[in-house]
């Protein structure tokens, strides 16, 4: 088990939608999905877009908005689209209005 | 049956994507890959951006990586151009005569590019743009060169032109047409992206074409149909392309000259299929269409794989594709764009999505520029054949996906 860190406002992140921070120098996208918190890697495998902003989610699917891949955002894998690897995907955990992930 | 050996005739996007495809899908027969570049399939939409800036390595550009092939037991013929493709005997023939026998055969031999023909066009300097080998050609003219002319600004030159100008180098860029990309996108959105070049110290002259090219050896000059002459120490020329289908037999051709295949991309000759640039295939909604992008190369190329392996489905691809120039991201849905524009956003902005619509007002088109979300969002109604409601089009806080079919 890796240690939780806290990487904003838990109202940053609207139902149904996702948003992008900075943790420890990398990018890292927050969804909210049905009450449901995702953390992924924001950056895209294909050629590098950040996938938020920009990208659309769809339930759990996110395409990315420069080239059309499009990731799971619960399991990282690559669902359709030119990205053959598989986004990082992070657990995420809500704790005093604040969004916490696990690295 | 199930096929025994699957012979794939080029090694591109689409047919390295097929390979891919068969593999996943547990084919365990024998596949053949021909390719008549000396390279294992790779994307080309970097070429005129990032690889060509140098800002993309080589390796970043494969379909898989190098070790891919060998480890999935595919037999890899490159270099080679294929002679004959012999429907009856079900044989293909490569350049050092061995026949190889197929099951299932799919041609994804792309386009090659047009030539301009006029006087100088053999010079040193002047280029074209297909190839990882034209990309390297490119960027070490444009080592040495401070100024170059495009020629034509369809994607390959509205890019290379953006990319010029990103490395320093001042661009001219001569089109026939009256503005940039005016085939694809229409005068209006063509003006948008002019605009966008001109604002990057790009010189655009439209309605004009070349005479000829000057230099003693090497290109200096280009003299234009109007008469006008532009000093530069490099060319790079991108006008338009033609199917590949010089070796495919007697395949059926389709009027935009492309391998007739119908819905499931299979050709006249069953068991002879085709996929990507070179495929005219028979769209359920759209009709009979030819594209020439790398989304459609994809989707295509593994289409064509589940289909050698029996799968009855059509391809619907509604048809999607994209365009990065400096830090705009230009994207299109469907194929046809028509008269009938309905604008969502501002061109003048340029952050817009704009709705193409029929005579009956079926949507058949959507182009977005920096407005990704939209374009994608309007794919399943291009794809349902759809006909929305004009306003809820215009309107950007209508969701595209409560439009519905």
């Amino acid at each position: 088990m890796g240690d939780y860190v806290t990487i904003g406002r838990a109202d940053e992140v609207v139902e149904g939608d996702a948003a992008a921070f900075e943790v420890e120098g990398n990018q890292v996208g927050v969804a909210r999905v049905e009450g449901a918190l995702y953390a992924f890697g924001d950056i895209c495998t294909h050629q590098g877009c950040t996938l938020m902003p920009g990208g659309d989610l769809d339930g759990t699917e996110l395409t990315c908005g420069c080239h059309g891949s499009m990731f799971s955002i619960q399991t990282g894998e690559v669902l359709d689209g030119p990205a053959t690897q598989p986004i990082e995907v992070y657990p995420a955990r809500e704790v005093d209005g604040e969004i916490q992930i696990e690295v | 049956m199930p096929p025994e050996t699957v012979v794939v005739v080029g090694a591109s996007l689409a047919g390295g994507t097929a390979v891919a495809t068969l593999r996943e899908e547990g084919f365990g027969g024998r596949i053949v890959l021909i390719g008549d570049e000396p390279e294992l399939p790779y994307q080309r939409p970097p070429l005129s951006k990032t690889y060509l800036r140098g800002d993309a390595a080589r390796d970043t550009l494969l379909v898989r990586p190098d070790d891919w092939w060998s480890a999935h037991d595919v037999e890899t013929r490159l270099g080679t151009r294929v002679r004959a493709l012999d429907p009856v005997a079900r044989t293909v023939t490569i350049a050092d005569g061995e026949p190889i026998a197929f099951d299932r055969c799919l041609i994804a031999t792309g386009v090659r590019n047009r030539a301009l023909s006029v006087p100088g066009a053999d010079l040193e300097g002047i280029v074209h743009l297909r190839t990882i080998a034209d990309a390297d050609r490119i960027r070490s003219a444009a080592a040495t060169a401070d100024r170059a002319v495009v020629v034509g600004m369809g994607f390959i030159g509205a890019e290379v032109a953006a990319s010029l100008r990103l490395l320093g180098i001042e661009v001219t860029v001569i089109e026939v047409f009256e503005t940039a990309m005016y085939k694809v996108l229409g005068a209006r959105i063509g003006d948008v992206l002019a605009s966008i070049h001109r604002d990057r110290g790009v010189t655009m002259r439209f309605n004009d074409t070349v005479a000829r090219f000057e230099g003693p050896g090497r290109v200096e000059r280009v003299v234009t149909r109007d008469g006008d002459t532009i000093e530069c120490g490099m060319v790079v020329v991108g006008v338009g392309t033609e199917p590949a289908t010089d070796a495919v037999g007697d395949l059926a051709l389709a009027a935009d000259g492309g391998i007739a295949v119908n819905a499931r991309l299979e050709t006249d000759v069953p068991g002879v299929f085709a996929a990507g640039d070179v495929a005219s295939h028979a769209h359920p909604v759209l009709g009979r269409v030819r594209v020439e992008h790398f989304d459609n190369a994809i989707k295509m190329g593994a289409h064509a794989a589940r289909a050698m392996l029996g799968s009855p489905d059509a391809f619907d691809d509604p048809h999607w594709f994209w365009s990065d120039q400096y830090d705009e991201h230009l994207q299109m849905g469907g194929v046809a764009v028509a008269d009938d524009m309905v604008v969502r956003g501002s061109l003048e902005d340029r952050s817009f999505c704009a709705f193409f619509l029929d005579d009956a007002g079926v949507l058949r088109a959507s182009v977005a520029l920096n407005r990704p979300k939209e374009c994608r969002r309007s794919l399943p109604l291009i794809r349902a054949g759809a006909s929305p409601d004009r306003a809820a089009l215009a309107d950007p806080d209508v969701d595209l996906r409560t439009l519905g079919a």
